[in-house]
């Protein structure tokens, strides 16, 4: 994170410097940045870091053509991780279980959490649908052992299991377990897990560097009015409010 | 764990049969590609689920998938590829984390044909077949593997230098699983085993994270080959470990910090550097917050950290060990292990510092160790028995009168004016006699000697402490009696003889009720324990036991002589004529002591 220990080195200058709050101009500020040497490739990679970790094979595969940057994963695998993500956002929930195991056996038998997770959201997926009956059963049978393994799989399972005790739903005190929220956190579960077991970093680079972005210019409005980027999509610089 | 599925267990097997008998069959077919569905649905079957598991293994389905692996593990031309692949698959599945389900895989014989497939043409039956075995490995069940055979290490080597990292990673866990001896780590050393895991630090994280976990088993308590792993790369092995113990990946930074600590605990000299240790103390302390597994194994690695060690323990309370570790052990709904661990780390830091048990009292952690003592996990209660025997030598040192000039003591010495039961009811609190004899008589042998170990540290000090095993019409004594009938391990009869020692040694109420423990009183021809444990081979238990004799039959009190009546009806003190000569100094001592002490209260009749 080379680019982090940049802002921290000004940082840190700056505030040797300010004894109260120093103002920069945008000239200044600018002739700064243009200081900092940034490698073309390095920023490539934190692109392609995105798109793979995110799913876009398309985009990375474009992106590799144009740019040149080797993804550090196979691109076919993310073709399966996403479809696996896909059809739990989609609700079929045991085909992304059986993708799962046939992209590798050992995720879901060793990370019980995920496992209960899934079949959690499976119970869901069947009582949305209306399918009480076989969803009682799927309970007693898949979903109850595993709350008597673990405590908290119990207590997950008693709130999932009163959905069916209430008319409407929506307006129930568990509702939200309906909302499509439930699926994407479910969703983002397996992916991170599928990630994990490729040896592949979970969360892609490029958020955190831009949290420590907003970290570092929080740090520096204490000590000086400089160009801030406040819209981090067009990461324009605004002048300082003097 | 069998015992949690227990209580669905049948009804899931019935429904099982019900609507699975047909698997049987179709696992026997003739048609490949019934053979490859019916695989599927079995590995999507069991895949998770304990108790799918164990019903489909009483169906017998192990055996039939071991069939189709042995009969086509030789293919190498890739027709075969899928039945492989699931067949591995569901195997692994069977064996992963599960005792019964590995027995069950061994049992069926697939252990060679899974060795076959990993010399496969097809990469990804190459995977299958790694990933079953490793899940075979990491149990304790697994075959051990014998290094020192040539071929083998060859073998092993070969795996190690795999491109596949599931291959790399089946090669650490073997390596894991049956590397014990220093013979087998100078043989793993010498094969360059050493030097290929170091380079796997700089692989994949899955790569990396194997090769610590070897690391650690192959220098393990081994000078030579800690000092060649820390002069390897003139000391950059060394100094990667040390950077990965700030790794982004908590298992990581884990496994990097056992691994320090077993280079430090085998050789001292490195590793002194006091930032180190502060570090790894913080590490460690740090690491309970994951909520994980890695979260629940942080407690183990600290300990092994501070054990025995003044000056780490030290650092440990300056980070306030004590707090944090209490912190997390509040937080109710914990795994077992992790209770455990917690509390092992607990007593390591109040074993030798006072400045640590009163923390650890001021915080009244006491109630959540003594509902340790009741909870079902035989780990957790021996783990509670450890702490309380750690945290009770306080009260020894307060009754030496060690540091009455602390202002902290005050409050405590104004109870121990008070009878030591009192003591016992304030420090112990809810702390029940009878709790302690239904761990004494509990049925893991561990939890018995701690049980043992923390009653005969009661009782060790001043005559009143002793009262504390008549509580209750002296229901510990009953109970320690009756397991020093038939004991599991002489480990049991060595605590249970020093826990009667001390008892013996008050007044005269006392000794009788240890005698009506060593002489049956019933003459139904029933040998005394005492004779078994003068006959032992281990040293320590016949001193105990001499120890005992020497309390009861001390001269000069009125009960002496009736007792060395007593004991020489039953055959006890013939025994210790016979022991003049014991080839152990101590025992030899001590049986003179007593001869001389039967002298004195002799009247020529004994």
């Amino acid at each position: 994170m080379s680019l982090f220990w940049i802002v921290i080195r000004q940082l840190a200058e700056i505030e040797a410097m300010a004894t109260s709050k120093k103002v920069i101009t945008r000239e200044e500020w600018e002739k700064k940045l243009n200081d900092v040497k940034i490698r073309k490739e390095d920023m490539n990679k934190l692109v392609m870091n995105f798109l793979v970790t995110e799913g876009y094979v398309e985009a990375a595969e474009k992106f590799r053509m144009e740019s040149g940057t080797e993804p550090d994963i196979d691109l076919a695998t993310i073709t399966d991780r996403m479809a696996v993500k896909k059809a739990v956002q989609c609700g079929n929930v045991e085909d992304a279980i059986e993708k799962v195991n046939d992209l590798n056996p050992e995720i879901l038998d060793t990370n019980p959490q995920l496992f209960f997770h899934l079949q959690q959201q499976r119970l869901i997926e069947l009582i949305r649908n209306g399918k009480v009956e076989e969803a009682l059963e799927f309970a007693q049978e898949e979903l109850a052992p595993r709350g008597e393994e673990n405590q908290s799989f119990l207590e997950e399972l008693e709130r999932t299991v009163a959905l069916l005790a209430f008319e409407d739903v929506s307006n129930c005190p568990v509702g939200e377990l309906l909302d499509i929220q439930q699926r994407l956190k479910t969703a983002s579960e397996v992916n991170a897990a599928i990630l994990t077991s490729q040896s592949h970093e979970k969360d892609p680079k490029l958020p955190s560097l831009l949290k420590m972005l907003i970290w570092a210019q929080k740090q520096l409005d204490e000590k000086a009015a400089y160009p801030r980027i406040n819209d981090l999509s067009k990461a324009m610089l605004e002048d300082p409010a003097v | 764990m069998p015992t949690s599925a227990s209580a669905s267990d049948s009804s899931v097997a019935v429904s099982a049969t019900r609507r699975h008998s047909d698997l049987l069959p179709r696992l026997a077919s003739s048609d490949g590609l019934v053979q490859v569905k019916a695989l599927r649905e079995l590995k999507n079957r069991i895949i998770g689920n304990r108790t799918k598991k164990l019903s489909f293994i009483k169906l017998g389905l192990v055996p039939a998938v071991a069939d189709i692996l042995a009969s086509k593990a030789d293919a190498g031309d890739g027709r075969h590829s899928d039945l492989l692949i699931q067949s591995a698959a569901v195997v692994g599945s069977f064996a992963c984390g599960f005792d019964a389900g590995v027995h069950a895989v061994l049992d069926a014989g697939v252990f060679p044909s899974l060795v076959r497939l990993l010399s496969h043409l097809d990469e990804k039956v190459v995977d299958a077949g790694a990933r079953s075995l490793r899940m075979i490995y990491q149990s304790k069940l697994a075959p051990k593997y014998d290094f020192l055979q040539q071929k083998n290490m060859e073998f092993l080597l070969s795996l190690l230098n795999s491109e596949n990292e599931n291959v790399t990673g089946l090669g650490a866990s073997i390596i894991m699983h049956s590397c014990e001896t220093v013979a087998e780590q100078k043989a793993l050393c010498q094969a360059g085993v050493l030097k290929k895991l170091i380079s796997l630090l700089k692989g994949s994280l899955s790569q990396r994270d194997a090769s610590l976990e070897s690391l650690a088993t192959i220098i393990k308590n081994n000078v030579e080959a800690v000092s060649e792993f820390v002069g390897s790369d003139s000391g950059r092995a060394l100094s990667s470990v040390i950077e990965l113990t700030k790794d982004r990946y908590p298992r990581t930074r884990l496994l990097a910090s056992v691994c320090l600590i077993v280079i430090r605990n085998t050789c001292p000299c490195y590793l002194q550097d006091i930032g180190i240790k502060t570090k790894l103390v913080y590490l460690l302390l740090e690491l309970h917050d994951d909520p994980g597994q890695v979260g629940d194994e942080a407690s183990f690695a600290f300990c092994t950290l501070i054990a025995g060690r003044e000056d780490l323990q030290k650092l440990a309370f300056e980070a306030n060990a004590i707090d944090k570790l209490y912190n997390h052990l509040q937080k109710g709904a914990l795994h077992p292990k992790r209770v455990e661990g917690i509390l092992l780390a607990m007593a390591e830091l109040c074993s030798k510092l006072d400045s640590c048990r009163f923390k650890f009292i001021s915080l009244k952690a006491l109630d959540l160790v003594i509902n340790g003592l009741t909870q079902d996990s035989a780990g957790v209660r021996a783990a509670a028995c450890i702490c309380l025997k750690s945290v009770s030598r306080s009260i020894k040192s307060l009754c030496a009168g060690d540091f009455m000039n602390e202002m902290i003591v005050i409050p405590l010495v104004q109870l121990l004016d008070d009878s030591c039961t009192s003591v016992q009811e304030s420090i112990f609190g809810e702390l029940e006699a009878s709790s302690l004899a239904s761990l004494v008589s509990d049925s893991e042998p561990l939890v018995q000697e701690q049980a043992l170990a923390l009653v005969r540290n009661l009782v060790d000090g001043c005559v009143n402490c002793i009262e504390f095993v008549f509580a209750e019409n002296g229901i510990i004594l009953d109970a320690v009696g009756r397991q020093l009938q038939s004991i599991p391990k002489v480990e049991i009869g060595i605590q249970g003889m020093y826990l009667l020692c001390n008892v013996a040694s008050g007044n005269e109420f006392h000794k009788e009720a240890v005698m009506h423990q060593l002489v049956p009183q019933a003459e139904n021809g029933t040998q005394s324990f005492m004779i078994k444990f003068l006959q032992s081979s281990d040293s320590q238990l016949r001193t105990a036991a001499v120890w005992t004799i020497i309390n009861l039959t001390f001269p000069s009190v009125p009960g002496a002589f009736g007792r060395l009546v007593k004991l020489r009806n039953a055959g006890i003190i013939s025994q210790v004529k016979t022991m003049v000569n014991d080839p152990c100094l101590e025992v030899k001592l001590r049986i003179r002591t007593a001869l001389a002490q039967f002298m004195t209260s002799d009247d020529g009749s004994i």
